[in-house]
């Protein structure tokens, strides 16, 4: 992975069907555990009736330029890589959760240690390689169980030249992907677009993930 | 003599069971991971931090008031100048064990010394922590450094103890005397601001600097922190007080019962006046989340221990008590009245911690629900009660009282 590119997301909102087939992807991708979704469809009602509306906002990690999460772990397990994302080391987490608790976007889930070998059989044999690291069966007492975790735009995927799971299955073909640093690649003309507009941008932390109106 | 004996077995074995239910929850806890909470990714922290804070909060008020004695000689509150250093110490041990248990990957607690993140106001609150516990325990020796040459020269385990803790050493002559005195005062003269800025306005900051939780993103945060510490620990050292001069059939220094209160009152009115404000501010911004925070603590599921635990018992009660023209000249009154701000200082902690967590930091995303599980309190009494036990074997093994007072007692 070349470190010159800026991996960044484009959503826009007024090809977003709200069929939740993104976060459904996201958690077949990272065979995330009850109650951890990395992403989420936020789903909001605007104006009284009879002029009323729906606007879905897909709710991915931000990646952000300045992460209030970086900011505030105590032992720099969550970090900035050269590509833009931001990781996090689940052998150096403490588990203080500090860092949700930090999130001005709740991009961040706790690892509570449950799982959905009830419902599905083979569920902890075997995990997603999240960030590249195979990390063999799910285990009590082994991570990522205790840490915290949270998208990182399928890195993993983007090693293999893939894009992350949410962009390519999305129906409404809402999402683009690309890279920030490169002025011709379709990210960065969207993200000039005057329709482009970022999550609690008052919050200073400068979000990867782009919407438009 | 008899029914003292009995009195303290009656008070170990409450504390032994205490402990065992205790320990079986933090057992619990050890098996099942964080699961056995009820906390969840909205709300990600719970009674663990809130009993942390309250106990940082405790130690740092109390050795606030410390120091009113060892650098600012205030004489009139001698006779509790080792009690508040060691309640500062053990309370600092409390809140690390409570962290220690939240923490999601307990056994790599040392990760918060081997690895430091400058940004992050809690890898500093670490640093503070630990260099604060080892000044105390250098302030509290050099406390009773002259008490336990004298009690080196008796028998009995105490003795050898103190034989111990004073590598032999003899010198009772006035110079030496002088030197821990002097000693003394440049070590709570570094601790002050190691204590508020450091230790509690830390803990504050750390609260105040998380711009995602409006209600806590506020400058008076730390202010309030401090403040609401010395509240809670001039509460907790009168009440201390007062109880074990009972306990040892000792006279109540009145005058000084009542000098504390009147601390008491001052503290609580500041207390109060930066908390509404802490409201006012907010509530003025209109900004949904902060509205929504303010909503929780004033009218959610849980609002009682705002109105009832936070306020009414915490403060309207207390101040009657001490604004009352008959219940101010009371001893009883007044340890009732401080017994009660500590529980109110609890609720505080709390409302600080967990309504900004209920709320959803992103209009859309859920709400959070959380109140602690029966392994959650247990364990938390059973932590509680460790340092009641700690506490109690402490002022039997060292010197915590002065000796003058040691000599009225027999």
């Amino acid at each position: 992975m070349s470190s010159d590119k800026k991996w960044a997301m484009v959503i826009d909102l007024q090809k977003c069907i709200g069929c939740d087939t993104c976060t459904v992807a996201c958690k077949a991708e990272n065979r995330t555990p009850p109650g951890i979704s990395y992403n989420v469809v936020i789903e909001e009602e605007k104006g009284i009736f009879p002029n009323v509306t729906k606007i879905h906002i897909p709710r991915p990690c931000m990646q952000c330029d300045r992460p209030a999460c970086v900011q505030v772990c105590p032992v720099k397990a969550t970090y900035k890589m050269e590509n833009g994302i931001v990781a996090i080391d689940y052998d150096r987490c403490i588990g203080c959760r500090y860092c949700i608790v930090s999130c001005p976007y709740g991009a961040r889930s706790f690892d509570f240690g449950e799982d959905y070998s009830r419902e599905m059989i083979g569920y902890n044999e075997v995990q997603a390689p999240e960030y590249g690291i195979d990390r063999g069966k799910r285990e009590k007492g082994k991570s990522p169980i205790g840490n915290v975790r949270k998208c990182m735009f399928c890195y993993h995927r983007l090693q293999r030249g893939e894009e992350p799971a949410c962009v390519e299955v999305c129906l409404g073909d809402a999402r683009y992907f690309g890279d920030l640093n490169d002025p011709e690649s379709v990210v960065s003309k969207l993200a000039a677009s005057p329709r482009a507009f970022v999550l609690q941008e008052e919050m200073g932390t400068k979000p990867r993930v782009i919407y438009l109106k | 003599m008899k029914s003292s004996t009995r009195l303290t077995k009656a008070w170990y074995g409450v504390l032994v069971i205490l402990m065992a239910l205790g320990g079986w929850a933090i057992i619990e806890r050890i098996r099942g991971g964080l699961a056995v909470t009820n906390l969840t990714s909205t709300t990600p922290w719970g009674a663990w931090v809130a009993f942390y804070i309250f106990f940082v909060g405790l130690s740092a008020g109390s050795f606030l008031l410390s120091t009113m004695i060892f650098v600012f000689k205030m004489e009139q509150y001698e006779k509790i100048g080792r009690d508040a250093l060691l309640v500062a110490i053990l309370s600092m041990v409390l809140a690390m064990c409570f962290i220690l248990i939240d923490l999601g990957r307990m056994e790599r607690f040392w990760h918060a010394l081997r690895y430091w993140n400058f940004t992050s106001i809690l890898a500093w609150e670490v640093r503070f922590y630990v260099v604060y516990i080892g000044l105390l325990m250098a302030e509290l020796y050099f406390s009773m450094r002259q008490d336990l040459i004298r009690a080196a020269k008796g028998s009995g385990w105490q003795a050898a103890l103190a034989r111990f803790l004073t590598f032999g050493s003899t010198d009772l002559t006035a110079a030496s005397k002088q030197r821990d005195h002097r000693l003394l005062k440049i070590l709570g003269s570094i601790g002050i601001p190691v204590a508020i800025f450091g230790v509690h306005g830390g803990t504050g900051t750390l609260f105040a600097v998380a711009k995602a939780r409006p209600f806590w993103n506020s400058g008076l945060f730390p202010v309030i922190f401090v403040v609401s510490a010395l509240v809670s620990g001039t509460a907790l050292l009168l009440a201390i007080y007062v109880i074990r001069s009972k306990v040892m059939g000792r006279e109540v220094d009145k005058e000084m019962v009542k000098s504390l209160a009147g601390l008491l009152t001052l503290f609580l009115f500041i207390d109060l006046g930066l908390e509404f404000y802490e409201f006012f501010v907010g509530a003025y911004g209109l900004q949904y989340t902060e509205l929504a925070t303010i909503e929780t603590i004033f009218r959610g599921p849980f609002s009682w221990s705002f109105w009832w635990v936070q306020l009414f018992l915490g403060v309207v009660v207390p101040l009657f008590i001490f604004f009352h023209p008959r219940l101010k000249e009371s001893v009883n009154a007044i340890t009732l009245a401080a017994i009660l701000v500590v529980i109110g200082i609890l609720g505080v902690r709390f409302n600080i911690v967990v309504p900004a967590l209920i709320v959803p930091v992103l209009p859309g995303l859920p709400w959070g629900y959380y109140y602690p599980t029966l392994v959650e309190w247990l364990s938390s009494l059973g932590i509680v009660a460790f340092g009641l036990f700690l506490y109690t074997v402490a002022i039997k093994a060292l010197p915590i009282d002065t000796v003058e007072e040691l000599r009225e007692g027999k």
